[in-house]
């Protein structure tokens, strides 16, 4: 989820004599907007094979979300439900709500390269890190702000640094390369296909790279996406998904 | 010529003295077939337990299986894998498995379990599986329930007709989860199968982790388990390099390193009564020196060639030893029949101590053929080796001074 989160956690951009913070705030607000509504296709490819799922998701601010899966067969129906710093799922086939044990919260989300922590964790992106220009950038004839951001003292966070790069003009994360405390890169996200979707410039496919993992990655395509419809509170409710997929 | 049939005179003018060297040799033969005989019934019949409980003598895998022990690592159960494998004459049963780890709940609590697709038929051949059954009853073939160790039935609180869940990733990430029926539990020996175990029939769990048609391991029931090693060679030729063919050895390394072990021990414990045997033989030559020490004196003082003399005495032990070992083998296989046929039965403790691993409580004696031949053998040079002596002391013997009374 890491790369909902990036997207959300950044997207407005208005360049010349901002801070950084301000930069990722921005972005932020631009790819996350106060509610959002989409549906993508995730695509897992792995040495060997790949795997398509459909999903729909809603969010609003930082702490409510819910995602759910609308292909293929066997997991349609499958429910995910944020709230701030917890997480549950609704299993159809078991018609039951599970809350993500802290064991589980390690392990990868829906076989992607993600992790179901990250579907938690990484809304903390502003608030948790410093945040620095450390340069521009070049990324598909887009100029980028190069930042650099580092997790504040005693937050606890995943990564030990992340190097990010916001277009200047749309505000839109462009790439997001994700470090260690060692400094050993882990995961590197990138952003393609820029398109206008409701009303807002925003790349409509990401790659997520494990550093490590060569031929496997995840891919995340915006099939179309809403931003700031009114969405009420009550919507993100352990009731609500039960009854979301129907 | 005349030189053997003195020997064979010398032999019997004593006869105590002889029938006292043969039968500490027999003894010792005996005791040597008899020590290894059970060191290796022992060994077996651990090795036979250990495995049978769930690895097989060998198992197939998809190649790189075993490193990586997960569901993108199984393989397609196909007729021409099956027809492959059940045609090698030493395989008499195949019993494909698809095995991954899951999360059980049941009520509000939950445990890890490693889930476990079998062909119910198949499996007990390989594992007698159904004899573990304590409630309920076993997977029939199209069965949608599931069967589960006694230890993770009681974790969850488990009864027959509960519903348990499980909850995982199945093959290439995909979400699996479901609901079985208790069918029935199952009590093993070792608690980390007690705990963990929960059987599916292999169509029901290839549909839960959406592995159609797949299995992470193929277990072989063998007809001689003793040829595993050429087994696994040959299957591995076979197969090509799609499959990886694994022995039990390389399957469960710290139980072959255990047995290496106390092989190791018992081989010390074997040596000492190497040693022992050695030295009762060699008293009863230093007995036998002293007494016919005026004879030897007497028969170089009339002229006879110290050689002469020499291979008189070599071949009369020769020919003791041989008696020796030839009785010792010929006592030992009624002894070794009978302990290989009715093993010893251990009680008490130590045999419920045995039954909770879900052993056999009984030492075994191997019937090997090549434990008798080669601890008679090995007697056998023992004795040679030891009736250097007589030579050593005739060389030393000085006619006059033997004389001397």
């Amino acid at each position: 989820m890491k790369f909902l989160i990036f997207f959300f956690a950044s997207l407005t951009l208005c360049s010349n004599g901002q801070t950084a913070t301000e930069i990722l705030e921005k972005s932020e607000q631009k790819m996350r907007g106060n509610t959002l509504q989409a549906e993508m296709i995730l695509q897992i490819v792995r040495p060997g094979w790949m795997r398509e799922m459909s999903i729909k998701t809603w969010m609003k601010g930082r702490d409510l979300a819910v995602i759910l899966v609308t292909s293929p067969a066997r997991e349609k129906g499958i429910t995910f439900l944020k709230r701030q710093k917890e997480v549950w799922n609704w299993i159809p086939a078991l018609e039951k709500t599970i809350k993500l044990p802290p064991s589980m919260m390690s392990q990868s989300w829906m076989g992607t390269d993600f992790t179901n922590d990250d579907l938690v964790k990484e809304s903390s992106i502003v608030r948790d890190y410093t945040h620095r220009i450390i340069g521009d950038t070049l990324i598909d004839g887009r100029s980028c702000h190069l930042l650099e951001l580092l997790p504040l003292p005693e937050t606890a966070v995943v990564w030990g640094k992340i190097i990010t790069a916001i277009d200047k003009k749309d505000y839109m994360e462009m790439m997001a390369r994700f470090y260690d405390e060692e400094g050993t890169l882990m995961n590197s996200m990138y952003g393609y296909d820029v398109k206008m979707m409701d009303g807002r410039w925003i790349p409509t496919r990401y790659e997520m790279h494990p550093a490590d993992k060569i031929g496997q990655k995840t891919v995340l395509r915006y099939e179309s996406i809403l931003f700031d419809r009114p969405l009420e509170d009550r919507f993100f409710s352990i009731d609500q998904i039960q009854k979301i997929a129907y | 010529m005349w030189l053997l049939h003195l020997a064979w005179r010398n032999i019997w003018r004593n006869k105590w003295r002889t029938w006292i060297t043969v039968s500490a040799l027999s003894f010792a033969v005996l005791l040597s077939v008899l020590a290894e005989s059970l060191k290796e019934g022992i060994f077996d019949n651990l090795i036979k337990n250990v495995v049978g409980f769930h690895t097989g003598m060998i198992q197939v895998h998809q190649m790189g299986y075993q490193e990586a022990q997960q569901l993108d690592n199984s393989f397609r159960v196909n007729d021409t894998l099956q027809a492959k494998l059940l045609s090698h004459p030493n395989v008499s049963a195949c019993s494909f498995r698809l095995e991954s780890f899951m999360l059980a709940c049941a009520g509000d609590k939950s445990k890890g379990c490693m889930l476990s697709g079998i062909v119910p038929n198949e499996e007990d051949k390989v594992t007698r599986l159904s004899e573990k059954l304590i409630a309920g009853h076993f997977l029939q073939s199209g069965d949608n329930g599931i069967v589960v160790g006694q230890g993770l039935a009681n974790k969850l609180k488990l009864r027959i007709k509960d519903t348990l869940v499980l909850i995982g990733q199945g093959y290439h990430g995909a979400m699996a989860a479901g609901q079985y029926p208790v069918r029935g539990i199952l009590r093993f020996g070792l608690a980390e199968m007690n705990d963990h175990f929960a059987y599916l029939n292999l169509p029901v769990a290839q549909e839960f982790l959406d592995a159609n048609d797949r299995a992470t391991a193929g277990i072989l029931l063998l007809k001689k388990d003793d040829d595993f090693i050429l087994t696994r060679k040959q299957l591995a030729a076979q197969l090509g390099n799609s499959y990886e063919v694994m022995t039990w050895e390389e399957l469960l390394p710290e139980m072959s390193q255990h047995i290496k072990t106390d092989s190791g021990d018992m081989r010390i414990v074997q040596w000492i009564l190497y040693f022992l045997i050695g030295f009762g033989i060699l008293s009863t030559l230093i007995m036998m020196m002293l007494e016919r020490k005026y004879e030897t004196g007497m028969l170089l003082a009339l002229g006879m060639p110290r050689y002469k003399l020499i291979l008189v005495l070599v071949s009369e032990s020769l020919l003791t030893v041989i008696t020796g070992c030839v009785i010792g083998i010929l006592l030992s296989i009624p002894v070794i029949a009978r302990l290989h046929l009715q093993p010893l039965r251990v009680s008490g403790d130590f045999a419920k101590a045995y039954e909770r691993f879900g052993f056999e409580p009984v030492f075994p004696a191997s019937d090997h053929l090549h434990i008798f031949y080669t601890q008679g053998l090995f007697v056998l040079v023992l004795g040679i080796l030891l009736s250097l002596y007589p030579v050593v002391s005739i060389m030393r013997t000085q006619a006059l001074a033997a004389l001397k009374k």
